[in-house]
């Protein structure tokens, strides 16, 4: 079946199976390979997409689902979005394969609370694993970001926050 | 440029393509133990390759230590999950289909499933017979007992321990489990192979092993070693788990079957069927004067090396002559047998043996200081080695840190102003040893300079190291300097990415072939050999040429009614030396930690009957962002030290730590993971009994296992006749 829906910016129309999930067509159909292969459970968030603003773990999510969606990945980041920045500031990833997952979740924490403590970061993080265990290291990042985020916020009224 | 790991364009072995390629799949025994009576593959559908155990029969056998695998299990599949077809197809659900459509018949074996057991004489085999490997992974002499489950037995044998537990005012004797684990790479297992016109086999693969890999691979097909080419990408995580011969061999079968380029990437439970950690029993009897001065120790350690030996005998052996821990003791007999069972192989682990044996020396070190009435602190110190002391292996130890690792642990989590729920550990762990590392540095036309070496990466940030190591001795940016994928073509010989040693070896190569540079013009080549090794029966020799040194201390409190620890903080000092690349360092400590506290509290590979329950991260579960305590480490550095590796120091002394604190509140925890209920049942025990401790040597302690009897019964000569 043919498949349309907007990722990172970008209008697609792929064609899967009823039954593909939306990890195959972003990986194998769009190329987009920071979107992970790990779990296929759903349980350690290294296929994390935004699909309408929401975060998806794509190995569980059927991709027919993604009808008419926007999807966004870390490629449709850039490269030098607050949070990606801060990741690289703190050095908060070692083989960087759960990275992208990460940087969407942050992103997606920082966009519902500015200002989280460190106990709402690790919360927040907690269904994202990294078994290099840089875990000290991305709560820093996430915190240099929500600084970096609100200041940007509090000196473009709020139009430079990438969204 | 952002790094490509937050931009996500890196790619791993699991993302390299090749025109026209097509993806395999594994057939998998469902029996942990059975013959194969027939297998037909005759209603594959066509377009399908197929790859039945007859079309390899031919090729050799391999192993890095021990060569008991064949590319595909023959007639014989010895555990619930051994490979026993493969097929390749230009899709993986194409391929995942085909694989129902082979027929296999089994008739089911005795199995055996634990290595206590399997050395018992009436325990079935797994191997027939024992044959060496030549892969230069064999590197100490290995002892197999045929017509036993025994692949290797490494021994110490250093004073006279009857004579040392004669002059021994306590005693104290205790047998400790650990459960087996998953290295759970986030990345999974990924193998791609081609073989190119002229009958060279070019592999891309995930490994921290690139030489030892093409060595075997060369063996299996009888080629020369530079008929076969070896690409490393880097890896999405490993931890020891992409060593060696994983799907190489299949798919460069399916691949040279197929005329066409072969990929297989890993499903999450193959992992677990893959390579894990060894389950390992481990019994210790150590004896002091009264005023704590240790006189003898005796260990014996059995090796759950599963059904294929990999590099299990290295792993039994490492968790030998770690088990005397950083002490002077006059009298050391140390047995450590690595044993096959009906289970998934185990392998390399981050810790490599050693944790193991620390969880059962360094509790043990505890229950012999209640013994005495002693401060836990009080008795480490009094017996830890130092500069010029000779270790139970005869070799002096150079470059000693212990007592300030030690120290510094038991300050950051304020051990001298109160103890109740604290413990502490302190280990030393070995470098493989021999080894050698070459390294080549190239100066190219635009004042660049290229690094040729075969040290993976895996995220441990050995690259980067390296990188800044070239530069300051270019005295050059290190964005200068390049270091391209390993690459056999193109790389010089490394014993393999393993064992903390990358820095450290390739730090001082690199120190000639700048110099070499510098009067070559173009190209440097630098080498440097560490040589050593044991003598396996008697544990005599040079273990390491340089030892990982640490300490690690814990804080903790119990649920009494649920089991449940509450890890409060924990704190680990390691020894540096010299911190080259100061986040990646912090990042190896964190990491190490973070991983051991999984190991710690609830990670363990559950089998019923030779299955494998939980291979999956729902079931098995690994450390999340939210399970962390409050974690803390320090970096030992010293003016003008020599550079210390640093990839796994702090994994073993975490659990220990751990036990002790709940030791310190009258809960002892023979095995690990210290699950609730494995917490519930020590409170329990030591509600039931004043002391789990037996204060003579002869006696087995009260809550050792039936089958820990057994063996005492059946080894009593062994043990008096070398002693």
């Amino acid at each position: 079946m043919k498949i349309h829906f907007t990722v990172n910016g970008v209008p697609s129309e792929v064609e899967a199976r009823p039954d593909a999930m939306l990890l195959d067509v972003l990986r194998r159909e769009m190329r987009l390979t920071s979107v992970r292969e790990t779990c296929r459970i759903g349980v350690c968030g290294a296929c994390t997409a935004l699909v309408n603003g929401k975060l998806i773990s794509t190995c569980i999510f059927l991709a027919p689902m993604a009808e008419g969606a926007e999807i966004t990945t870390v490629e449709g980041l850039g490269g030098s979005h607050p949070v990606q920045r801060a990741f690289e500031e703190a050095h908060a990833f070692q083989c960087g394969y759960c990275t992208p997952g990460m940087i969407l979740t942050a992103k997606d924490l920082l966009d519902e609370n500015p200002r989280p403590s460190d106990h709402e970061i690790q919360l927040a993080l907690s269904g994202n694993l990294c078994r290099c265990g840089c875990y000290v290291k991305i709560v820093e990042a996430v915190k240099i970001a929500a600084t970096r985020l609100t200041w940007l916020h509090h000196t473009s009224s709020g139009t430079s926050r990438a969204r | 440029m952002p790094d490509p790991r937050v931009t996500g364009s890196i790619r791993y072995a699991q993302d390299v393509e090749l025109d026209g390629m097509l993806h395999a799949r594994i057939l998998r025994s469902p029996y942990p133990h059975a013959r194969v009576q027939r297998l037909d593959a005759s209603a594959v559908p066509d377009g399908v390759v197929v790859l039945t155990p007859d079309a390899v029969r031919d090729l050799h056998r391999y192993g890095c230590q021990i060569q008991d695998q064949t590319v595909l299990a023959a007639d014989e599949v010895r555990f619930a999950g051994d490979p026993v077809a493969a097929v390749a197809a230009p899709t993986k659900r194409e391929a995942e289909e085909a694989l129902n459509f082979i027929a296999v018949e089994y008739e089911e074996l005795p199995a055996v499933f634990d290595p206590v057991e399997a050395v018992a004489q009436e325990a079935p085999l797994v191997h027939a017979h024992h044959y060496i490997s030549e892969n230069d992974a064999a590197y100490f002499g290995m002892r197999p007992v045929d017509g036993t489950n025994i692949c290797h037995r490494f021994c110490i044998r250093h004073g006279n321990v009857a004579d040392g537990f004669g002059q021994a005012d306590v005693v104290v004797e205790e047998t400790y489990h650990v459960a087996g684990a998953q290295h759970a790479p986030m990345e999974p297992h990924a193998a791609l192979a081609r073989w190119s016109g002229d009958g060279r086999l070019e592999v891309w693969t995930g490994t921290q092993t690139p030489f030892n890999l093409r060595m075997d691979l060369a063996g299996i097909f009888g080629l020369p070693e530079d008929r076969v080419r070896i690409i490393c990408p880097p890896m999405g995580g490993s931890f020891g788990a992409k060593t060696f011969v994983r799907l190489e061999a299949i798919v460069a079968c399916l691949a040279r079957k197929a005329g066409r380029p072969v990929k297989a990437v890993l499903e999450r439970n193959e992992e677990w069927l893959t390579l894990n950690r060894h389950p390992a029993t481990v019994r210790v009897a150590l004896g002091a004067r009264k005023d704590g001065t240790m006189v003898a120790k005796r260990v014996e350690c059995w090796v759950d090396t599963g059904a294929y030996a990999d590099c299990g005998p290295g792993v039994a052996q490492k968790m030998g002559f770690a088990s005397p821990g950083p002490y002077r003791i006059p009298h050391v007999w140390v047995d450590s047998h690595c044993v096959y069972t009906n289970l998934p192989p185990n392998g390399a682990f981050r810790g490599y043996g050693a944790m193991q044996s620390i969880w059962a020396s360094e509790r043990t070190m505890d229950l012999l200081a209640k013994r005495l009435g002693m401060d836990p602190l009080e008795l480490r110190l009094r017996n830890l080695l130092h500069d010029g002391d000779l270790y139970c292996t005869g070799e002096m130890m150079h470059d000693v840190h212990f007592e300030e690792c030690l120290r510094a642990a038991a300050d950051a989590i304020g051990w001298s102003e109160n103890r109740q729920g604290k413990g502490l550990c302190v280990l030393l762990k070995g470098m493989q040893t021999p080894s050698r590392a070459s390294i080549v540095v190239e100066a190219e036309n635009d004042d660049t300079y290229t690094i040729r070496c075969a040290t993976a990466e895996m995220g441990q940030g050995a690259h980067r190291s390296i990188r800044l190591l070239a530069a300051e001795l270019l005295k050059v940016d290190p964005e200068r300097v390049s270091f391209p994928d390993p690459d056999t073509d193109l790389v010089p010989y490394d014993t393999r990415t393993t064992s903390s040693r990358s820095t450290y070896m390739m730090g001082r190569a690199l120190v000639s072939a700048v110099r070499d540079l510098e009067i070559d013009g173009k190209r440097g080549c630098g080498e440097v050999v560490d040589q050593g090794g044991l003598d396996p029966d008697t544990g005599q020799g040079i273990a390491s040429s340089h030892w990982h040194q640490g300490a690690a201390g814990a804080e903790v409190d119990v649920d009494e009614e649920t089991g449940k620890i509450n890890v409060r903080r924990v704190h680990a000092s390691i020894y540096a030396g010299r911190v080259v690349n100061r986040p990646g360092a912090e990042l190896q400590n964190e990491g190490s930690m973070i991983m051991s506290l999984g190991t710690a509290l609830f990670e363990g590979i559950v089998f019923e009957n030779g299955q494998t329950t939980n291979a999956n991260l729902s079931d098995y579960n690994i450390p999340a962002s939210d399970d962390m305590p409050v974690l803390t480490h320090e970096l030992l550095e010293r003016e003008g030290a020599a550079i210390h590796g640093l990839g796994e120091t702090a994994l073993p002394p975490i659990p220990a730590a751990i036990g002790n604190a709940l030791y310190s509140q009258g809960i002892h925890v023979t095995d690990l993971p210290m699950t609730p209920e494995v917490v519930l049942d020590a409170i329990d025990r030591s509600s039931d009994q004043s002391s789990a401790v037996s204060s003579q040597l002869s006696g087995a302690s009260s809550n050792e296992p039936d089958r820990m009897r057994n063996v005492a019964r059946r080894e009593p000569d062994t043990q008096g006749e070398k002693s």
